[in-house]
């Protein structure tokens, strides 16, 4: 934390200066301004350490319990109240919205927090009326949708939910209560499950609910015209994290008829009891009984093509994403069957088609004139056309790189061209993906041949979830088949299917000869770490009935061996063995949606407001970026004699776009012409960072070669001082006396912090850096930490990471230490700018941190030409 | 033989995350959301070492801890607490526990106390 002391010894010299000059605006006035702005920063840096340690407490290596939760809230909900008000009072509170935004997050927090369901709501919410807040009753798959449509802008097709508080009205009605609270408390067999699914396909729709669908039918026909509507399960998971895909029913074609949509909602809800889905229940840790299930009805869109777009390849290659695309409405992918185009497309600034594989597409599902949907040929002109042309592959990849920065993980999204050849977003759910930094077993394992006493059988197919599995053949002609299979089996069988989410507790590995990487089933697989192959030839007829295989699938390659090798199980480990697994784990951890991920990232592109912030996080952020806007507004609204001594940008070599506003004997001369240069900065340690930042090599002005992401240009975009004096928004602001700097910088994505004292009192001295940046992927983003918290950490900081965040610390040191690693410091913000176009791999981060401590500055962009 | 390892808390997430970190430890785990079952399962079966929260309603933590070192004085016992509460603490010391955690409790320490404790019981 900041010393206080040193915060007054600097507020001190301000006030000494004002008093000797005597200047328009009175040093009270200016010391009350400044004292505020010190305020704000403090309660912040308080608010950001008590998110870090949640975020440390609650990732899975701590035991934690509700009263820790509970009181780590109260913490920072103090801190940011006291940030709040004194925000308020800096900036005459210009920013009302904002303490209105913070409570609504905090009534979402308190909420999981009690743990009390949220109060019954409407049963019936249009897309245009969901928010952030409506997660429990929208369900996490209609709420997240809508949220591409409300905050990305992106097309959805209208349309509206019937909320969870619905679905309790039309379990409380048919008093279902009684069976439900028995299957809750696990004493449920088959026949339970299939008696509810009756009671509810033949339930009443409650009369309040009926009546809200009525309206709600007319008012769709009105707005959108169409006739023909999905209805589709969006189950009111807790946490939104997973994805469940394909285990509830979507009912395509109803027709926009008040009895029609009923009758499709029942058939909805009623297949959260499905045999099916109770078993992903049970895997997920989801107690059966207790889920509520929100149902999406949405316009149909008459579909030329749809497909499913991965925005990170499965295995986690999170540069690369996948577009898989059919004719006609997109069941044909999501569900086991047609041979689909796909396209692997680079995430670059403009998306770039790496692979494509177009697929004989003999038939396809369309909307049918009467009811529903049927199965037609393809026209033969078609069957091996691809369905996407390069401008549509260009819009939908930059459509789905805009929803994956928006929900901060990669995301499983369902797409749609009309005939007008417009593309709409149906779905964008979470994806499960595989972190590269696990691979999934070492190489040795594969040896060519076969291991002692297991020959090997053959090789081939295409690996969907790497992992060991062993065990006999079970062959499954007919996805049915699979429920008789003996657990511990190797499921074998013609085609992937999410029917076998059922086996999945027994299985110990899936082959199927055909299938694909985007389907339900490997979704499932990944989710639930079941190694899993698939497009792997002839499996049904190589493999025998009861045969005893080792099934190995790695980034290697896929391979059988005959027999069970139990000495290649036993090191396999544990699938599945994570917190993550754990429903109370997630339930808790839930409150962490609402506190660290970082959303309001640039406040020259993105609509900078307050009702953008959803996090914590955000809202600190916001209040940081406007308090300093607001201390450089003040200080130039003020008398000329006063603006010009006060606040001024500072030329330097290397465009960063920096004001100085100096608090006394921090620049040494007049500046000329409202321009400081560096010769004129005399603040200690303000002066130290500079000279890192501008150390030859540090600051790199060219491009980093190849793999310049889609956010590197945005990175190199610095703020031009010029076009910003009229505006308040991104100042790079050093807030300066002899001893002491405040300076708030931000390239790109990167939003460095640096408070420091730095005397010829050691024990006075302190720096705090901070750290944060989002935008790009996960992986890269904790790299980017990972590397930073190195290099800082062998300087002596005290490094703490969480998310998005790094708080360093360091305080004692002598004053010439001091400089040397202000200097230090300094070279690493500027050598940090460029990082995220680097960091392909954890080797980088070691190696180029090992360089950054031998002075050498130079990143080579792939670490296979770096000489070792 | 595996070593068997009784959880006591009475939030849910605590003996399930304890459960989940141990059995990775290759433990036989059980878990309990209060003392009375735990200390009538005691009676039926052998733990090496119990884990237990400080603060419960009905027969709280420092009774399983003089329990336990009556009447089975081979198991060891490991206290956690939502309180950082010296006296507590003391108390718990004093009534021979084998360590004492303040909540949230670090899982990787967990782990190694509970292996020291074992290793303790081989010697012995």
């Amino acid at each position: 934390m900041l010393k206080n002391s040193s915060i007054k010894k600097a507020i001190d010299t301000v006030s000494g200066m004002f008093n000797r000059r005597k200047t328009a605006v009175t040093p009270e006035q200016f010391r009350a301004l400044f004292d505020r702005f010190k305020k704000v920063l403090d309660s912040n840096n308080s608010a950001l350490e008590v998110i870090t340690d949640m975020g440390e407490k609650l990732g899975g290596d701590y035991l934690f319990d509700i009263v820790y939760v509970g009181k780590a809230y109260a913490d920072l909900k103090r801190e940011m109240e006291c940030s709040l008000q004194q925000f308020g009072e800096l900036t005459g509170n210009r920013y009302p919205r904002l303490p209105e935004v913070f409570k609504q997050i905090d009534s979402l927090v308190l909420n999981v927090l009690s743990e009390q369901p949220a109060l019954p709501g409407p049963f019936v919410l249009f897309f245009d009326d969901i928010s952030e807040g409506s997660i429990q009753a929208a369900g996490g798959k209609i709420a997240q949708l809508a949220e591409v449509k409300n905050h990305l802008g992106l097309e959805v097709p209208a349309g509206f939910v019937i909320t969870t508080a619905a679905f309790e009205e039309f379990v409380e009605l048919n008093r279902l209560e009684s069976l439900l609270s028995r299957i809750k408390e696990g004493s449920f067999g088959e026949s339970d499950l299939e008696e509810l699914q009756e009671l509810i396909l033949h339930g009443t729709v409650p009369p309040g609910v009926s009546g809200e669908i009525v309206r709600a039918v007319e008012r769709l026909r009105k707005n959108s015209g169409s006739s023909v509507i999905a209805v589709r399960s969006s189950a009111g998971e807790e946490d939104g994290d997973r994805s469940f895909a394909g285990q509830f029913r979507t009912v395509l074609g109803v027709p926009l008829r008040p009895e029609s949509v009923e009758r499709a909602y029942r058939k909805v809800i009623a297949s959260l009891f499905s045999a099916k889905a109770t078993a992903y229940q049970r895997q997920t840790g989801h107690p059966v009984g207790s889920m509520k299930m929100a149902v999406g009805c949405m316009a149909m869109v008459d579909a030329v093509s749809s497909g499913v777009i991965y925005t990170s390849t499965p295995d986690g290659d999170a540069q690369t994403m996948m577009i898989s695309a059919a004719w006609g409405l997109g069941e044909a992918i999501v569900e086991a069957g047609a041979n689909a185009d796909l396209y692997r497309v680079a995430k670059d600034r403009e998306p770039r088609v790496i692979t494509n594989s177009i697929g004989r597409k003999e038939s396809r599902i369309v909307l049918s004139a009467e009811d529903g949907t049927i199965e037609q040929p393809v026209p033969a002109e078609l069957r091996d056309r691809a369905c996407l042309s390069g401008e549509q592959i260009a819009v939908l990849a930059e459509q789905a790189m805009r929803i994956e920065r928006y929900f901060g993980s990669p995301r499983d999204i369902e797409w749609a061209v009309d005939k007008q050849g417009r593309a709409r977003i149906l779905q964008a759910r979470p994806l499960a993906v595989r972190t590269r930094e696990q691979p999934a077993k070492p190489a040795q394992t594969l040896t060519p041949g076969g291991n002692a006493g297991h020959p090997e059988l053959f090789r081939g197919g295409e690996m969907v979830q790497p992992g060991i599995g062993a065990g006999k053949v079970f062959l499954a002609g007919k996805p049915g088949d699979s429920l008789k299979m003996p657990k511990g089996s190797v499921l074998v069988a013609p085609h992937d299917s999410s029917l076998f989410v059922r086996s999945m507790p027994l299985v110990s590995a899936i082959i199927t000869e055909r299938g694909s990487q985007t389907s339900h089933m490997a979704a499932l697989c990944r989710e639930l770490g079941i190694p899993t192959i698939v497009n792997m030839p002839d499996a049904m007829q190589l493999l025998k009935h009861g045969q005893e295989v080792t099934v190995i699938a790695s980034d290697e390659g896929v391979v059988l061996y005959s027999g069970i090798d139990r000495s290649l199980l036993a090191g396999a480990g544990q699938n599945g063995q994570q917190m993550e697994a754990l429903y109370e784990f997630r339930k808790k951890r839930y409150i962490l949606r609402y506190l660290s991920p970082l959303h309001l990232i640039d406040p020259l592109m993105d609509e900078f407001l307050p009702e953008r912030c959803r996090s914590m996080h955000d809202i600190l952020r916001f209040m940081h970026e406007k308090s300093v806007g607001e201390l450089v507004e003040q200080a130039r609204t003020g008398s000329a004699g006063y603006r010009r001594k006060t606040v001024v940008p500072l030329d330097l070599p290397v465009p960063a776009g920096m004001l100085v506003m100096d608090m006394g004997g921090g620049l040494l001369n007049q500046p000329l012409k409202g321009k400081a240069v560096l010769g004129d900065v005399a603040s200690v340690p303000f002066k130290a960072i500079l000279r890192g930042m501008l150390h030859p090599g540090a600051w790199r002005e060219d491009p980093v070669p190849l793999n310049a992401g889609d956010f590197l240009s945005s990175m190199m975009r610095l703020p031009d001082i010029r076009s910003m004096t009229e505006s308040t928004a991104g100042y790079n602001l050093a807030v300066i006396s002899r001893d002491y700097v405040n300076m708030s910088i931000r390239f790109g994505y990167h939003f460095n912090m640096l408070d420091c004292y730095c005397s010829e009192k050691a024990k006075n001295n302190h720096i705090y850096f901070r750290f944060a940046g989002g935008a790009t992927d996960l992986t890269k983003r904790s790299r980017r930490l990972d590397l930073i918290s190195r290099i800082l950490s062998s300087y002596g900081f005290t490094v703490k990471i969480k998310g998005d965040l790094l708080i360093a610390r360091l305080a004692g040191f002598a004053r010439e230490e001091m400089e040397h690693v202000l200097d230090r410091t300094g070279r690493l913000i500027a050598f940090a700018r460029q990082l995220d176009a680097v960091l392909a791999s954890e080797r980088d981060v070691i190696l180029f941190a090992e360089r950054f401590l031998k002075d050498q500055y130079e990143l080579a962009s792939n670490s296979h030409s770096i000489p070792r | 033989m595996k070593y068997k390892i009784m959880v006591i808390d009475d939030e849910k997430i605590v003996g399930d995350m304890a459960k989940m970190s141990l059995e990775q430890e290759g433990y036989e785990v059980e878990t309990f959301l209060s003392a009375e079952p735990a200390l009538a399962r005691l009676k039926e079966k052998k733990f090496n070492v119990v884990v237990t929260d400080y603060k419960m309603k009905g027969i709280d933590g420092m009774e399983v801890l003089r329990t336990v070192k009556r009447d089975y004085p081979e198991t060891t016992v490991i206290m956690i607490t939502a309180f950082a509460n010296l006296d507590a603490a003391i108390e718990a010391l004093r009534g021979d526990v084998h360590d004492f955690f303040p909540k949230p409790v670090k899982i990787k320490e967990l782990k190694a106390s509970i292996r020291r404790a074992l290793e303790k019981e081989n010697a012995a």
